[in-house]
């Protein structure tokens, strides 16, 4: 039985506006749950019904088998992680963590104990006898998630834990969290907008976009195939490349019309769609520098690699050197097709609209491509996307 | 974002200061900071002169403020001919204060004693006080953090309260004492003076700002009863706020003229006000000039508890208060 089960959880608001709509969701025990969406897509609201703060519109919510819609937050027994922490600002981090314990009449020396053992597992206990005033933020935010910890619940929420943190501690407290995570073993949903924290901190992640779930799954299969355009462009960074398209007979087999190029496609999983306007998806780094293709081609299953090697000429506008890896931007005379943003971080570079790149490819950074002028990319067709335009679905490949 | 450093360094210290030790030396550590932190006055974009002049007009009005309590000041010891006879802003020999102060504690005339009045309005100013604070914190955080039927309206009412003058309720509430029996009870003096609009107002106003509702919500979910969250999380925020309508509240019935005297007519229930009010009409109409030293030391010693006050709460307020509870 699921630890959390959400069914069809609805959420409107007196002005109107519905912030959830008809969720359904379920958490495994021990299970580590990512909600994300941008702002604004209801997933705060999700969290903050689960708690019981917030009234339900319709729908249900359970913990076990015991349905909670009309228990307190107090009598809950979840835990939860702020946002911006909400530590008791006049207490001191040991009354902080053992406030929750106060509460439910938990013996002093048992209360001691489990206070303490909680700022262990934290690294809190040179801490305690601090106020939150006395505390840098990363230090803050433990003493938020020893609260929570400290209660042994059995539902624990956090919305938006790690966002007041700077890069770098936040991506340290990922690891911390998912530690402290798998020490306690509660079922855990966790609201983010950060698509990184949701692949990499998820068992599974639900994608929520205006209230609606778009689709609840593993990170990999979230990344591999995604169910509309929207996940296909909120995950992955940076972006999908997406533009209108349609499929065509060629030669012997069907391709890809992009702008005035075709892409020859590995098979025909695609015939239904022959002839009719798609939106195909290209990952950044399914663009490659041939030169490199050729001489990784010349050691490995080459043969199978070649036969799904098309390529793509591109302008390329301008160039990221990151290090690891190399982020170029071009433009080809294909349409973007609307994902979250249709160029993302390029939109700022170009000052005119017909110079503004609408597509970038993630090379080795030891590709000879650089900005400027006509380059050509290598496209692995294999691992293209395809979706309706009309519905943004994705299109499956029919089974071969 | 981490909050800013709640001590931080003078900017620019002219020498190595040593790293402050005493309580005053921190304290004066803490003012420079903050004066740090303000824009200096030439950076506003005035014209050259005009802060000298505001200041000036300011300084102005401080002294039309300040005389009156320098006249009390020096009158206080003045024997009553000298009250008169004498130059008002300049002492005068014989030097009468200690009699005079000894004289409020004697009841010269048999209308009563200065001490016994002082007496009442302590008693009245202390429940009056704390009522009007206790109920302003209760319903103040009640606007503010709760939303039930009816609480905007409620809330308009307590507004239009603060608009009607008590002037103007005069008879109906001296009937409504009539009947209740409230005429010459203490409870008609304190009851009336634990409904405090402003307080309520004003403490709406603090809760909003100083207790944030994801620590209330943060309380709930950790278990809290609602009492236990006004008391144990709210409360030691609104501490400032709390402090601000318990010295109003406080003033406000010590200060009260024209409710006693309107429920009073027994010369032992009377206040302060109502007192001396009655010491200065005798001593004006009835001929009994020996009552005016005693007006005036009597004035002195009435406004003296209300400055302690002053000074006394003036440590809570303090800002900075949710420093590191949130985030931002």
């Amino acid at each position: 039985m699921a630890a959390i089960s959400l069914r069809a959880l609805t959420k409107v608001y007196a002005t109107g506006i519905t912030a959830v709509d008809a969720l359904d969701l379920d958490v495994e025990p021990g299970e580590f749950v990512v909600l994300v969406g941008p702002s604004g897509c209801g997933k705060t609201t999700a969290l903050r019904m689960v708690a019981g703060l917030e009234r339900i519109t319709s729908g249900t919510i359970s913990f076990g088998d015991r349905e909670v819609n009309d228990v307190s937050p107090r009598h809950r027994d979840v835990a939860m992680v702020f946002q911006n922490y909400a530590l008791y600002p006049h207490l001191t981090v040991y009354q902080n963590i053992a406030f929750a314990l106060e509460n439910k009449h938990v013996p002093g020396p048992q209360r001691d104990r489990r206070v303490r053992e909680a700022a262990e597992v934290l690294g809190l206990t040179d801490l305690l006898r601090r106020k939150p005033r006395q505390l840098s933020g990363g230090q803050r935010q433990r003493v938020a998630m020893g609260r929570a910890i400290v209660r042994e619940p059995a539902v624990f929420l956090m919305d938006e834990p790690l966002s007041n943190l700077d890069a770098k501690l936040r991506v340290q407290m990922r690891s911390e969290v998912l530690r402290v995570h798998h020490s306690i073993g509660a079922a855990t949903l966790y609201v983010t907008h950060d698509q990184t924290e949701a692949m990499t901190m998820g068992d599974r992640v639900a994608v929520l976009r205006d209230g609606v779930l778009q689709q609840y799954a593993t990170p990999r299969e979230l990344y591999d195939r995604p169910a509309n355009v929207f996940v296909a462009s909120f995950i992955g960074s940076p972006e999908m490349n997406l533009y209108e398209a349609s499929l065509e007979e060629h030669h012997d087999g069907m391709a890809v019309a992009l702008g005035s190029q075709r892409l020859g496609l590995p098979d025909q999983a695609y015939r239904a769609y022959l002839g009719r306007k798609v939106v195909v998806g290209i990952r950044p780094e399914d663009l490659g520098d041939p030169a490199l293709d050729r001489l990784a081609g010349a050691t490995a299953a080459g043969a199978h690699s070649q036969r799904s090697r098309a390529t793509l000429t591109a302008d390329a506008r301008f160039a990221e050197m990151l290090g690891s890896e190399q982020h170029v931007f071009f433009s080809i005379d294909a349409t973007p097709a609307g994902g979250a943003t249709a160029a993302g971080s390029a939109g700022q570079a170009g000052l005119l609209a017909d110079s503004e790149p609408n597509g970038v490819a993630r090379l080795d950074p030891r590709s000879a491509i650089r900005a400027g002028g006509k380059v050509t990319f290598s496209v692995d067709t294999e691992r293209l996307h395809f979706f309706d335009p009309d519905t943004g679905r994705a299109i499956e490949a029919a089974g071969d | 974002m981490s909050a800013p450093p709640v001590q931080a360094p003078p900017a620019a210290a002219t020498a190595p200061v040593p790293a402050p030790q005493s309580r005053r030396e921190r304290r004066r550590q803490q003012r420079l900071a903050e004066r740090e932190d303000g824009i200096p006055a030439e950076f506003y974009g005035l014209r050259r002169g005009t802060v000298p002049l505001l200041t000036g007009l300011a300084f102005v009005f401080a002294i039309f403020t300040l005389v009156p309590i320098a006249w009390i000041v020096i009158n206080s010891t003045k024997t009553q001919a000298n009250i008169f006879e004498t130059f008002g802003f300049w002492f005068a020999r014989p030097f009468s204060f200690f009699h005079n102060f000894s004289l409020l504690f004697q009841n010269v005339d048999g209308y009563g004693t200065y001490i016994q009045w002082f007496g009442n309005t302590v008693l009245y100013a202390a429940l009056g006080g704390a009522g009007a604070t206790a109920l302003s914190a209760f319903a103040g955080y009640g606007f503010a953090r709760f939303s039930f039927r009816g609480s905007r309206v409620l809330f308009y009412f307590t507004i239009a309260a603060l608009l009607v003058p008590i002037t103007a309720l005069t008879l109906p509430l001296y009937l409504t004492y009539a009947k209740a029996h409230l005429i010459n009870s203490i409870w008609g003096m304190i009851l009336p003076s634990m409904i405090s609009p402003v307080g309520i107002y004003l403490m709406r106003v603090y809760v909003d700002l100083s207790v944030p509702r994801e620590l209330i919500d943060a309380a709930r979910l950790d278990g809290a009863g609602e009492a236990k969250i006004f008391f144990r999380v709210a409360l030691p925020l609104m501490v400032p706020g709390f402090m601000t309508v318990l010295l109003i509240s406080v003033v406000a019935v010590w200060n009260n003229y024209f409710l006693p005297l309107l429920i009073f007519n027994i010369n032992t229930r009377y206040p302060l006000t109502v007192g001396i009010g009655l010491w200065s009409e005798r001593a004006q109409n009835s001929g009994n000039a020996q009552l005016f030293p005693m007006v005036v030391i009597g004035g002195l010693v009435t406004i003296i508890p209300l400055i302690a006050l002053f000074l006394i709460l003036q440590r809570y307020w303090r800002s900075g208060m949710l420093l590191g509870s949130i985030a931002n």
